[in-house]
C-alpha cells in the first residue's frame, strides 16, 4: 500500500471540514467496453451526510464499491483519510474505518445473526471464540440501534426488513469513520426507517462521514447536507441541499424535466381482462387482494419493497400459490394457476430479476425471444418441430423495433447491457398475442435511454388496448406512468388513487402507518 | 410481535435440528438388531462395528468439510489407495536400506504415505479455488490419476513385508480394549467439533459455503478456506489409508475403492447439505455409526453382500428425499 | 461502438474452438501412426470406428443430462444390467422359441431396462427435485447390485452368434454396424437438440430452470424426458458392448461412468449446463478411444492410461473454466 500523502498536513479532525475523508478525482472504471464511471469526482467531509443521487445504472453502486475496496479502478486518484489509495481490499478498507451497508444482502443465510455480525472479525481469546464477549457486544449495539433482533436466530428465518437491520448492525458493530449506506430503507417500515434516520443524525454529530445512496426525495430532504448527482456513469454536479430544490435535483438526475421524461398515455378504458377477488397467498405476503384491470389503462402498484406488490403480479402469472380467493382472466377462472396457464390465457409477465427468471443468460437472442411462444403455431409445427426461420425473422424484427443493441443474432443474452436485456425480455412479450402485461420493476438497472424506450413500449401497448400493470419501487415511475395506482403496505391494499388524485403526497401518506405521519411528510409546496 | 414469533420458531427448529431423526433411527436399528440376532451384542462384534464406523467417520469428516465449502471430493478413495501403496513401498524400502529401528521406519513410512495424499489435496484445492474448475471434474480427474499411479507402481500386486509394529500393533493392536483407529476417530471428532464450534476457521468454512460472495465482501479470503478444505480432506483420507494398510497388512492399489461412495453417503445421510454451508461433525459420526451398524446387521442376517449396495443406495435416496421434503416445507414457512 | 471491428475477431474466436478438437484427434492419430504404423492398419481403423461408436452412446447419454446441468452416474450400472439381463433373456428364450425371437426379446428387454432406469432417475430428479448427483449415485449403486445379484456375479455365455454378428461384426458398405447405428442416433439426437422444441427447452432449462418455468415450458416433463433418453442411450451401448464381448458381463460398465463424463466435457459440453452439441460426444469419444488404442499399441502400461485421461479431463475443464471467465 503506497502511503504518499498528496496534501500537506492531512489530518482528520471530526467536525471540521479541513481535509476531506474521501477525495476522488478523475476516476475511470470500465467493464470491458462498458464505461461504468467516467471522470468521476466525489468528496466526503467529516460530519456530513453526502447523498449520492442518480438513476439505477448511473454508477452509484460502482462508485461505492470502489470506495470500500470491492472494485478496483482504472485511472484517476482516490485518497482515503489523506492517503492515496492504489489497491484496496474490503478487509483493509474495513480496518481503516470504512463500513458499508450493502443493498444486496451480504449475509450468510444459514448462520445466526450474531455469527453474521462478526463474520471476518470474530473476537477470540487464546484462539477460541469469545462467545460471551461477542454476545454482550451484539446486545449493546442492538440496544443502541433499537433493533429487536434475536442474536441466535438464523438469518434465513428472518423477514427482509429484519435482515436489513442485521446489515446495518453489522456495519455499525465496529467504530468507523466513514459509513456507506446503499438504499438502506428499501425494505424498512416507517418506524424502523425513522429510527435509522435518528441514528444517522447521531452518527453525523459524532463526526462520521456518511455516504447515503438513495433516490427517495423525502429521505434526501431530511438527511442530506450535500448531494452529488450522477448520470450514465458521469459526474453531473455536487450541490448543497440547502440551496437546491427537488425539481432541480430531479432535472439534474434525469437530464430533463418530468413532463418530457414520462410519456403521456391516453386512457381509453375497455372491458375488464384481469381481476382478483379476495386473493390470499400461501406465502402470506399478500392478503385479501381485490382489484381489476381493464383494457387501455395502466394500473400501478406502489409501496415499499416487501409490501407484497411484486407478489401480486407473480400470483397473477401463477408463480405464487393462492390459498383463498379467485383470479379471473377474460372471464376464465384460473384455478391451479401456473405460468403455462397464464400464457395461454394471454397474460404476460416480466420478472424483476432478469438474471434468474427473465433470461437464459448463456443462450442466444433467438432462443430467448421465442421461448415463451414455442407452442404457438407461428414458431413450431405441432408444438414439437421448431420453425427456425420464423424465430430468426421475429428476432430480427424485434432488434429493429426495440432498438436492441447487440453484436449479432447469435450473441448470448449475457453480452447485452442491462437496458438491452430488458428490451430482449420485452421482445418475448411481443412474441404472441397477450391482453395483460405485468411489469415487475420494469426499469431496474436500465440506463436512461433504454428507460425512455421501455416507457414508449408501455405507451404503445396501452394505446393498442392492452391492459398494463406496473409494480415499481420508483415512485416517480408508478406515479407518472399509471392511470390508477394501488398502494400496498405489509401485504394489504391500503389505498387506491385515480387520475388526478395520483400525487406524491397522496401516495406517500399511504406508504406509511398513519400514526407517524409527522416524522415523514414534511413537504414544502 | 413478529420478532417474538420468529424467536420461538427458530428455537423449535433449532431443537429439531440439533436432535434430528437420525439418533432415533440408529437406536431403533440397534434394538431391532439385538432382538433379532443376539450375536450383535457380543463384544467382538461391537468392536468390529466401532472399527468400521471409525474408518467411515474419518474419511467422511473430510468429505463433510469439502461439501460444507460447496464442493465434492471424489478422489478420497484413490487417495487411500495411493497412501497405502506409498507408505508400504517406503517402509519396505527403508528396511532394505538397513534401518534397524522399526519405530523410525514406521514413522517415516507413514510420513511418506501422507505426502502424495497432501499433494493430491493441494492440487484439488488449487484447481477448484484458484482456477474455479467444477470440483466434480477436478476430483474425478485427480482420482483417475491417483488410482492410475497407484496401480502402475504396484503393478497390481500387493506389497507385503512391512514391519510387525505397523501391521500387528497399529493394525490389530488394542488399547484399553479398543483398536487404535477408534482413538484416531475420537480425536478427529473432537478436533473438528472444536473447530466448528469454537474457532473462526470453522465459522469461515460455513460462511464460504453458505454465500461465497458475501464472505468475500466481509473480507474473508474465500480461496484460502476452499483450498484448505480440500487439503484437510486429502489428509484425513491419507490417515484412513495408513490405518487400512496396517489393518490388511499390505499396500494395495485397490484399497478404499468403495470409500468415495460411502463417504458421500455418510455425509448426506448425516445432514450435510450439498448446496454447502451446512453440516455438523457429530451428525456425520452418528451417520457413520448408523451405516456401520446397518451393514453389520445385514452380514449377521446373512444377507448376501451383493444386496448391501442396493440397500445402501435405497437409504441414500430416502435420506435425501426426506431432507429435500423438509427443506421445501421450511421454505414454504418463511 | 466497436461494432465494425468485431466481425473478423469473432469469426476467429468462433471457429477456433471448433477446429481445436478435430486437430487434436488428428494429432493423436498421426503421433501414434509415426510410433506404430499398425495404428493405420485396416483392422485397427475398423477397431477405432467400432470402439468409438460404442463409447459415443454413453457419452451422448451423458450429454443429454449435462445440458440440463445434471449428471448421470448410473450409465455404467445401466450398461452392466442391460448386458446381464438381455443375455439371460436371450439364453433362456432361444432354446424354446428360436434364435430370432430370443434376440428380439433380449434386445427389447435391454431397451426396456434402459427406459426404466432413466424413468426412475427422471422421476427423482425432475419431480422429486433431488440433486441428480445423489439420485444417480444411489441408482448406480442399486442397479449395479441388481446386475451382480441376478447374474450371481458370473458372466453369461452362449449368446447366439447371430446377435454378435448383427450388432457387431456385420459390415455394410465398408462400415461396421455399430458405426452405422451410432451415425443414425447421432443424426436423430442432433435433430432433436437443434430443431425441436424439446431440445430448445433443454438448453434453456439447463441455463436456468426458473426462466424456462416463467416462459411457460413444462420443465419437469422435459427434464424427465432427458433422463429417459439418457437411460435408453446407455442401454443401446449396453447391447452393443454385449454383442462385442459375446457374453453378458455384470461389470461391463464399471469404468464407463467417469470416461463418459470425461468424453462429453472434453468434447465441449459444460457442466454449468445449457451448452454442448452433438459434436461433444463424437469428438470426445474419438479422442479418448484413439488415445487409448494408441497407448495399447505402444504397449503403455494399462495403469498409466487413466492417468493420461485424467490429465486431459482436468485440462479440458480448465480450458472451459478459463473460457467462461474470459466472458
Amino acid at each position: 500500500m503506497s502511503s504518499t500523502s498528496t496534501k500537506p498536513g492531512a489530518s482528520v479532525a471530526p467536525g471540521t471540514s479541513a481535509a476531506p475523508l474521501i477525495k476522488i478525482a478523475h476516476l475511470d472504471k470500465s467493464y470491458g467496453a462498458f464505461k461504468a464511471l467516467e471522470d468521476m469526482q466525489f468528496e466526503l467531509r467529516a460530519g456530513e451526510v453526502h447523498v449520492l443521487f442518480g438513476e439505477n445504472g448511473a454508477g452509484k453502486s460502482t462508485l461505492i464499491q470502489i470506495i470500500c475496496g470491492v472494485q478496483s479502478f482504472d485511472a484517476g486518484t482516490y485518497s482515503l483519510f489523506g492517503e492515496n489509495v492504489t489497491s484496496l481490499t474490503p478487509a483493509v478498507a474495513h480496518q481503516k474505518g470504512v463500513s458499508i451497508v450493502f443493498q444486496e444482502f451480504s449475509l450468510i443465510p444459514d448462520m445466526t445473526v450474531e455469527e453474521n455480525l462478526f463474520l471476518g472479525h470474530e473476537m477470540t481469546s487464546g484462539g477460541r471464540l469469545a462467545k460471551g464477549a461477542m454476545r454482550a457486544k451484539v446486545q449493546t449495539v442492538l440496544d443502541r440501534l433499537g433493533f429487536h433482533l434475536d442474536p441466535a436466530a438464523r438469518v434465513s428465518t428472518l423477514r427482509r426488513a429484519h435482515q436489513q437491520m442485521v446489515e446495518i448492525a453489522k456495519a455499525l458493530l465496529w467504530d468507523c469513520k466513514v459509513l456507506i449506506l446503499d438504499e438502506p430503507t428499501a425494505s424498512l417500515t416507517d418506524q424502523e426507517a425513522a429510527q435509522l434516520f435518528d441514528i444517522i443524525e447521531q452518527l453525523r454529530s459524532e463526526g462520521l462521514g456518511i455516504v447515503y445512496v438513495s433516490h427517495r426525495m423525502p429521505e434526501i430532504t431530511r438527511l442530506a447536507d450535500r448531494v452529488t448527482v450522477l448520470r450514465d456513469g458521469k459526474f453531473i454536479a455536487t450541490v448543497n441541499k440547502a440551496d437546491t430544490s427537488e425539481k432541480e435535483l430531479v432535472q439534474l438526475m434525469t437530464g430533463r424535466t418530468f413532463d418530457e421524461f414520462f410519456p403521456h398515455i391516453k386512457r381509453d378504458v375497455g372491458d375488464t381482462v384481469l381481476s382478483f377477488e379476495n386473493v390470499t397467498l400461501q406465502s402470506g405476503l399478500a392478503e385479501n387482494i381485490s382489484f381489476e384491470v381493464k383494457r387501455g389503462e395502466v394500473l400501478g402498484f406502489a409501496g415499499l419493497a416487501g409490501c407484497g406488490k411484486s407478489e401480486v403480479l407473480r400470483a397473477a402469472f401463477g408463480l405464487e400459490v393462492v390459498t383463498t380467493g379467485r383470479i379471473t382472466a377474460n372471464g376464465v377462472s384460473l384455478d391451479k394457476h401456473a405460468p403455462r396457464k397464464a400464457l395461454s390465457n394471454r397474460i404476460c409477465y416480466f420478472p424483476s430479476d432478469r438474471a434468474t427468471e427473465g433470461l437464459a443468460m448463456h443462450q442466444s437472442l433467438i432462443s430467448n425471444s421465442s421461448i415463451a411462444a414455442l407452442d404457438d403455431p407461428v414458431f413450431s409445427r405441432g408444438k414439437t418441430l421448431l420453425n427456425r426461420r420464423a424465430e430468426k425473422g421475429f428476432t430480427e424484427k424485434m432488434i429493429d423495433k426495440l432498438k436492441i443493441r447487440t453484436p449479432g443474432l447469435n450473441a448470448k443474452a449475457d453480452q447485452l447491457s442491462g437496458g438491452n436485456k430488458q428490451k430482449l425480455m420485452i421482445a418475448r412479450g411481443l412474441s404472441r398475442e397477450f391482453d395483460v402485461f405485468l411489469f415487475d420493476e420494469p426499469t431496474v438497472g436500465v440506463d436512461i435511454q433504454a428507460k425512455l424506450e421501455i416507457y414508449d413500449v408501455i405507451k404503445a401497448l396501452t394505446e393498442e388496448g392492452k391492459a398494463v400493470v406496473i409494480a415499481s419501487s420508483e415512485l416517480a415511475e408508478v406515479m407518472h406512468m399509471s392511470h390508477r395506482v394501488i398502494v400496498m403496505r405489509e401485504g394489504k391494499i391500503v389505498g387506491e388513487l385515480d387520475g388526478e388524485a395520483v400525487t406524491e403526497d397522496a401516495l406517500l401518506s399511504h406508504f406509511f402507518d398513519h400514526g407517524d405521519e409527522e416524522t415523514q411528510g414534511q413537504h414544502a409546496p | 410481535m413478529t420478532a417474538q414469533a420468529a424467536l420461538s420458531e427458530s428455537r423449535a427448529s433449532k431443537l429439531m435440528k440439533t436432535i434430528g431423526i437420525l439418533p432415533f433411527v440408529l437406536v431403533l436399528t440397534c434394538v431391532l438388531l439385538a432382538l433379532y440376532e443376539p450375536r450383535f451384542l457380543r463384544t467382538s462384534n461391537l468392536i468390529n462395528v466401532l472399527r468400521n464406523a471409525s474408518f467411515l467417520t474419518i474419511i467422511s469428516a473430510g468429505q463433510m468439510l469439502v461439501i460444507i465449502v460447496g464442493g465434492f471430493d471424489i478422489s478420497v478413495g484413490a487417495i487411500v489407495a495411493l497412501t497405502s501403496v506409498s507408505s508400504a513401498l517406503s517402509m519396505v524400502g527403508l528396511s532394505s536400506m538397513g534401518i534397524e529401528s522399526a519405530g523410525v521406519i514406521v514413522a517415516l513410512g507413514c510420513l511418506m504415505g501422507l505426502i502424495p495424499a497432501l499433494m493430491v489435496g493441494i492440487a484439488n484445492g488449487f484447481l477448484v479455488s484458484v482456477l474455479k474448475i467444477s470440483p466434480f471434474m477436478v476430483t474425478i480427474g485427480t482420482m483417475t490419476i491417483a488410482a492410475g499411479i497407484a496401480g502402475y507402481v504396484t503393478g497390481g500386486t500387493p506389497i507385503y513385508d512391512m514391519p510387525e509394529l505397523f501391521t500387528r500393533e497399529i493394525g490389530r493392536g488394542k488399547v484399553f480394549g479398543l483398536p487404535y483407529i477408534v482413538y484416531a476417530a475420537a480425536i478427529v471428532l473432537a478436533v473438528l467439533w472444536y473447530m466448528q464450534n469454537q474457532t473462526r476457521l470453522g465459522r469461515y468454512f460455513y460462511a464460504v459455503g453458505g454465500n461465497e460472495k458475501a464472505s468475500r465482501l466481509s473480507g474473508l479470503n474465500t480461496r484460502k478456506y476452499i483450498w484448505l478444505a480440500y487439503v484437510l480432506s486429502a489428509l484425513l483420507a491419507g490417515i484412513v489409508g495408513l490405518f487400512l494398510t496396517a489393518r490388511v497388512g499390505s499396500g494395495e492399489a485397490t484399497l478404499g475403492s468403495n470409500l468415495m461412495l460411502e463417504s458421500i453417503s455418510v455425509a448426506v445421510i448425516g445432514g450435510v447439505a450439498l448446496k454447502g454451508g451446512v453440516g455438523r461433525i457429530q451428525m456425520v459420526a452418528l451417520s457413520a455409526l448408523f451405516l456401520a451398524v446397518l451393514s453389520n446387521g445385514m452380514s449377521l442376517a446373512r444377507i448376501d453382500s451383493k444386496y448391501h449396495i442396493i440397500i445402501i443406495g435405497l437409504v441414500i435416496v430416502i435420506a435425501v428425499a426426506a431432507e429435500s421434503f423438509r427443506e421445501s416445507r421450511r421454505s414454504n414457512h418463511v | 461502438m466497436s461494432d465494425q471491428a468485431q466481425p473478423s475477431g469473432i469469426d476467429l474466436r468462433a471457429v477456433g474452438p471448433h477446429l481445436l478438437l478435430p486437430l487434436a484427434i488428428v494429432g493423436v492419430v498421426v503421433l501414434f501412426a509415426l510410433l506404430q504404423p499398425a495404428m493405420l492398419s485396416g483392422d485397427n481403423i475398423v477397431n477405432i470406428m467400432k470402439q468409438s461408436s460404442l463409447f459415443f452412446f454413453v457419452a451422448c447419454a451423458q450429454l443429454v443430462v449435462i445440458i440440463t446441468r445434471g449428471f448421470d452416474l448410473s450409465v455404467g450400472a445401466n450398461v452392466s444390467l442391460v448386458s446381464v439381463a438381455s443375455s439371460m433373456v436371450m439364453t433362456a428364450v432361444m432354446p424354446l422359441y428360436g434364435t430370432g425371437l430370443g434376440i428380439a426379446l433380449g434386445v427389447g428387454t435391454g431397451l426396456l431396462i434402459g427406459l426404466v432406469i432413466g424413468a426412475v432417475n427422471g422421476v427423482l430428479v425432475a419431480y422429486g427435485r433431488i440433486n441428480p448427483f445423489i439420485v444417480t449415485l444411489a441408482t448406480m449403486s442399486i442397479f449395479t447390485g441388481v446386475a451382480t445379484t441376478i447374474s450371481g456375479g458370473f458372466p453369461i455365455f452362449n449368446l447366439p452368434e447371430a446377435f454378435s454378428y448383427a450388432f457387431n461384426q456385420m459390415i455394410i458398405l465398408m462400415l461396421p454396424i455399430p458405426l452405422i447405428i451410432a451415425g443414425l442416433v447421432a443424426y436423430a439426437m442432433h435433430f432433436s437438440l437443434t430443431r425441436t422444441v424439446h431440445g430448445r427447452v433443454l438448453y434453456v432449462l439447463g441455463d436456468s430452470n426458473e426462466v424456462a418455468h416463467v416462459a411457460g415450458r413444462r420443465v419437469k416433463e422435459h427434464l424427465f424426458l432427458a433422463y429417459v433418453t439418457s437411460g435408453v442411450l446407455a442401454s443401446i451401448a449396453g447391447l452393443l458392448m454385449t454383442a462385442q464381448t459375446g457374453s453378458g458381463e455384470p461389470n461391463l460398465g464399471t469404468s464407463l461412468v467417469l470416461n463418459s463424463i470425461a468424453a462429453a466435457v472434453i468434447g465441449g459440453a459444460s457442466l454449468r449446463g445449457g451448452s454442448g452439441g452433438i459434436s461433444a460426444p463424437i469428438y470426445g469419444a474419438l479422442l479418448i478411444v484413439c488415445l487409448s488404442i494408441g497407448m495399447n499399441l505402444q504397449q503403455i502400461n494399462g495403469s498409466l492410461q487413466p492417468v493420461v485421461i485424467g490429465a486431459i479431463l482436468i485440462f479440458g475443464a480448465a480450458l472451459d473454466a478459463i473460457k467462461t471467465k474470459a466472458r
